[in-house]
């Protein structure tokens, strides 16, 4: 008999897939299911929360002319 | 540039009226010289040739006078004149025999030769003793059109706009309320103040329109009114004991826009202002509202300047390709120059075109004649976060674009051209890295995407799973599926639907 499960699919490129697998590793809350490579079945209150670590995680990568200017 | 709410002109706006609602704002003489104004071309002609020819004329007869190169005009032309019904079929009933709605007729020539024109040209008070000076007109309408367009950017003033222009704004979505109660801009309000002030008088008054319907104001009294103050004199004063109670209720209206001054509010008097002169003048080339605005300042202020002059006039002079960068004056205000290091600089002082600036860009520094930033990934997104797109910000930083950026990617695509004579690329005046990178902050923003819905596992054979998984892409719910795994993703809308489906399929096994 089938079975239907309640979640939220989140679409992303792998790299962002393997991103949201490393903030899931805390606490196992947030995944349900990897779905494949692009795809994941999360938790669907997380979503935001998935969102906004992302956004900090990313902004750790970008180069911001700022900063150095200010510094020197 | 501009989006698609935006399109709708007051020409379209005609055009949706009914005809018995057009027939009755035909009868107002400078309503028709309006609509005349906003015409295309060629049907302006037609219909010079036609007023004061009774009879009917052949359609094939217009042709004629058209070049076959401008087939497409033709069609715009007469395709105009019908949407509005100044175009109607001849009294005999041939085919292709046309001749012009009767009531527009005799209104036109009574607006031409001025016979019985029932004021709808405005009663002019002559009064020695109250002269306003047209400077001081142009003070008040840049005053309070600018003030209405800074609220809108979020300059912190001093004066709010009037509650009428609030809500006006917030009818026609260009604010919105954020969760605070305070009104943000949105993603068309942005569009709009990237529009030219001719333009953005327009939204705003189609959108008066479309509320005065609700508020049950007759449109016919409403258009007549805004199409009497297109018609109106600068620096003369006008009477309103003329005009029908819900006109002297839009004079209020008006005057909050700036289109209109009085001295008191329960003046009878009233001033129109530049704005208003400029609602039916074809004359489209002012640039932006904060350049237009500017001009209107200069010219007013400047006290040797002609004041006479429309605003349109003087941006004529500055858009000359050959003599920019020469002479300073001639450098359209708010001339935006960006590096590829991602720099931006502004020649601009005034006040609004930075605040629009600042709506994208870390601004730095400020120089009696120009601002200097740089555009950051954070500066972009929060643009991007405002709703604000970053289509429109490389949109605005094009038109914007200083004309020396213009000159240079002009010889930059010569030299492309001269070593390869096939190459298809455009004219590119934003250096191409700044307008990757923006585009990709944008994708950044949406680096995930994520719907609400349902997995269906756990099919017991191929066949039950492709059953169900065909209907729901049938019905469009389907968003992902794996078929070797036996497993669907259908939205949260779609699965009642779905469940419903198989649970009478799966019973009658």
């Amino acid at each position: 008999m089938p079975r239907a499960r309640k979640g939220a699919l989140v679409k992303c490129d792998p790299s962002i897939k393997a991103l949201i697998i490393q903030i899931d590793t805390n606490k196992n809350d947030i995944i349900l299911e990897e779905l494949d490579d692009t795809h994941l079945l999360v938790d669907p209150a997380k979503v935001e929360f998935i969102k906004s670590e992302l956004n900090r995680l990313m902004a750790q990568n970008i180069y911001d002319p700022l900063d150095e200017e200010e510094e020197s | 540039m501009s989006g698609a709410p935006f399109k709708a002109t007051v020409n379209e706006y005609l055009e949706d009226l009914p005809p018995q609602v057009q027939s009755r704002l035909y009868t107002s003489p400078a309503t028709c010289l309006a609509i005349y104004r906003l015409l295309p071309k060629l049907a302006k002609f037609f219909i010079m040739s036609m007023v004061f020819n009774e009879s009917d004329v052949s359609l094939r007869d217009l042709d004629r006078w058209v070049q076959s190169t401008a087939k497409f005009q033709f069609n715009e032309a007469i395709k105009s004149m019908k949407s509005l019904h100044l175009l109607i079929e001849g009294h005999s009933g041939q085919p292709f025999m046309i001749n012009l709605n009767s009531i527009f007729r005799s209104s036109f020539r009574n607006a031409l030769t001025g016979g019985e024109v029932n004021n709808s040209f405005g009663n002019v008070v002559d009064d020695e003793h109250e002269v306003v000076l047209p400077e001081m007109l142009d003070q008040y309408a840049a005053n309070k059109w600018e003030s209405i367009l800074h609220y809108m950017v979020g300059t912190p003033l001093t004066q709010t706009p009037s509650r009428n222009v609030l809500s006006l704004l917030q009818h026609s979505k260009l604010m919105e309320e954020n969760g605070t109660g305070e009104l943000q801009i949105t993603n068309e309000g942005f569009q709009f103040l990237l529009q030219d002030a001719n333009a953005q008088i327009w939204t705003l008054l189609l959108q008066y329109l479309r509320l005065a319907e609700t508020l049950q104001m007759d449109p016919v009294d409403v258009l007549n009114f805004i199409f009497m103050l297109g018609a109106l004199e600068l620096g003369k004063a006008y009477n309103d004991s003329h005009l029908s109670d819900t006109q002297k209720v839009m004079l209020q209206d008006m005057r909050d826009y700036g289109l209109v001054f009085q001295k008191a509010s329960n003046s009878t008097k009233f001033y129109p202002t530049r704005l208003a002169a400029m609602l039916t003048s074809d004359s489209m080339s002012i640039r932006s509202a904060s350049s237009a605005m500017n001009s209107v300042l200069t010219q007013g202020t400047a006290s040797n300047t002609k004041t006479d002059e429309p605003p349109a006039a003087k941006d004529d002079a500055d858009q000359d390709p050959g003599q920019v960068g020469t002479t300073a004056q001639i450098i359209p205000d708010g001339a935006v120059i960006l590096e590829t290091n991602f720099k931006i600089y502004s020649y601009s002082n005034s006040p609004l075109q930075i605040a629009i600036l600042s709506l994208f860009v870390h601004l730095k520094a400020r120089f009696t004649n120009m601002v200097t930033g740089q555009i950051t990934r954070d500066s972009v997104r929060r643009a991007l976060l405002n709703g604000i797109t970053a289509d429109q910000i490389i949109a605005y930083m094009e038109t914007h674009a200083h004309p020396q950026m213009r000159r240079l990617a002009e010889q930059t695509l010569d030299k492309k051209i001269e070593l390869d004579p096939n190459c298809k690329e455009g004219l590119q005046i934003l250096p191409p890295t700044v307008v990757d990178q923006i585009k990709l902050w944008q994708l950044e923003l949406d680096r995930i995407l994520s719907y609400d819905g349902y997995l269906f596992t756990d099919f017991d054979n191929s066949q039950e799973y492709s059953m169900l998984s065909n209907y729901a892409s049938d019905i469009g719910v389907l968003l992902w599926k794996d078929d070797k795994k036996r497993r669907f993703f259908v939205s949260q809308e779609g699965n009642a639907q779905v469940i419903d489906y198989a649970k009478r399929k799966l019973k009658k096994k």
